[in-house]
C-alpha cells in the first residue's frame, strides 16, 4: 500500500504540474491575450492545449485509483504538492522569480506531506492491506 | 469583502468539498479492475455529481477571481483543505491522528503562505 500511495501520487503530481506547463505555454502562444474568436483559434491551433487536456484526463484517472483506497483529507491535502512543483518548473522553464514567502510556503508543504506519509505508514504496520 | 465575494467564496469552498467527498464515494473498493471498475463507476450518480461540481466550481472560481487579485484567491483557497478534512472525517469516519492533523494543517497553511507571497 505504501508503494501504491508513492507511485499514485508521484504520477498524479506529474500530470498536474505537466497540465499547468501546458496552459502556460499554450497562453504564450496564443499571445496577445483578447477577449475574442481568434484568440480562440490561436488557443485552438496550439498543440499544448491538447498536452494539457490530456495531462488533465491522466490526473483524473490517477486520482479515482488513489482515492479507492486513500482517505479524502489527507489525500487532498497531499495533491498540493503540485503548488511547489508548479513553482519550482516555473523558475526553471520560465525563468520567473520566487519570493521568499513562497519558498517558506514550499516547505510548509513539504513538511506537511511528510508528517502525512509518516502517519501512513504507522497506520499502516499492524495488518498491511497491500 | 463585498458580500458577493463573500457568497462566491462559500460557493467555491461547498463545491470544492462535495465534489471530493463524491469522487471518494465514487471510488469506493470492490467494483472490479481497470474499465469494469470505470464501467461500475458511471453506473452510478457519484462520479457524475462530481465532475458537476468539477464544473460548477471552474465557473465560480473564474467569477471569484475576477474580483479578488489570485494571490488572495490561493491564500482563501488554503481553507478547502480543511474543509475536506472535516468533511472526511464526518462522512467518511476518516481518522484524525495527532500527526494525520498536523500534516494537514502545515499544508494548508504552506498553500496560504504561498498565497501570502504571490
Amino acid at each position: 500500500m505504501r508503494r501504491f500511495y508513492l507511485i499514485g501520487f508521484l504520477v498524479l503530481v506529474c500530470f498536474d504540474t505537466f497540465a499547468q506547463v501546458c496552459f502556460k505555454l499554450t497562453a504564450n502562444h496564443a499571445l496577445p491575450p483578447e477577449a475574442n474568436l481568434a484568440w480562440v483559434l490561436r488557443v485552438a491551433s496550439s498543440p499544448w492545449v491538447y498536452a494539457a487536456i490530456a495531462c488533465y484526463i491522466g490526473a483524473f484517472i490517477t486520482w479515482m485509483a488513489l482515492l479507492e483506497h486513500a482517505p479524502i483529507g489527507p489525500a487532498f491535502a497531499a495533491s498540493h504538492l503540485e503548488v511547489v512543483s508548479v513553482l519550482a518548473l516555473s523558475v526553471v522553464i520560465f525563468n520567473e522569480r520566487i519570493s521568499a514567502a513562497q519558498l517558506i510556503g514550499s516547505a510548509l508543504i513539504i513538511a506537511g506531506i511528510v508528517c502525512l506519509a509518516i502517519s501512513e505508514t504507522d497506520a499502516e504496520k499492524p495488518p498491511a492491506d497491500a | 469583502m463585498p458580500a458577493t465575494v463573500v457568497l462566491l467564496w462559500l460557493a467555491n469552498i461547498v463545491l470544492d468539498t462535495f465534489g471530493q467527498l463524491s469522487f471518494k464515494a465514487a471510488a469506493a473498493p470492490a467494483l472490479g479492475v481497470g474499465l469494469a471498475r470505470w464501467k461500475a463507476m458511471a453506473h452510478k450518480p457519484w462520479i457524475w455529481i462530481g465532475v458537476g461540481c468539477y464544473i460548477g466550481e471552474f465557473l465560480v472560481w473564474l467569477a471569484f477571481l475576477s474580483l479578488v487579485p489570485l494571490s488572495e484567491g490561493v491564500l482563501l483557497g488554503s481553507i478547502n483543505i480543511v474543509a475536506v478534512m472535516v468533511a472526511g472525517r464526518i462522512f467518511f469516519a476518516e481518522k484524525f491522528s495527532p500527526l494525520r492533523t498536523v500534516g494537514i494543517l502545515l499544508v494548508a497553511s504552506g498553500v496560504a503562505v504561498v498565497g501570502l507571497g504571490g
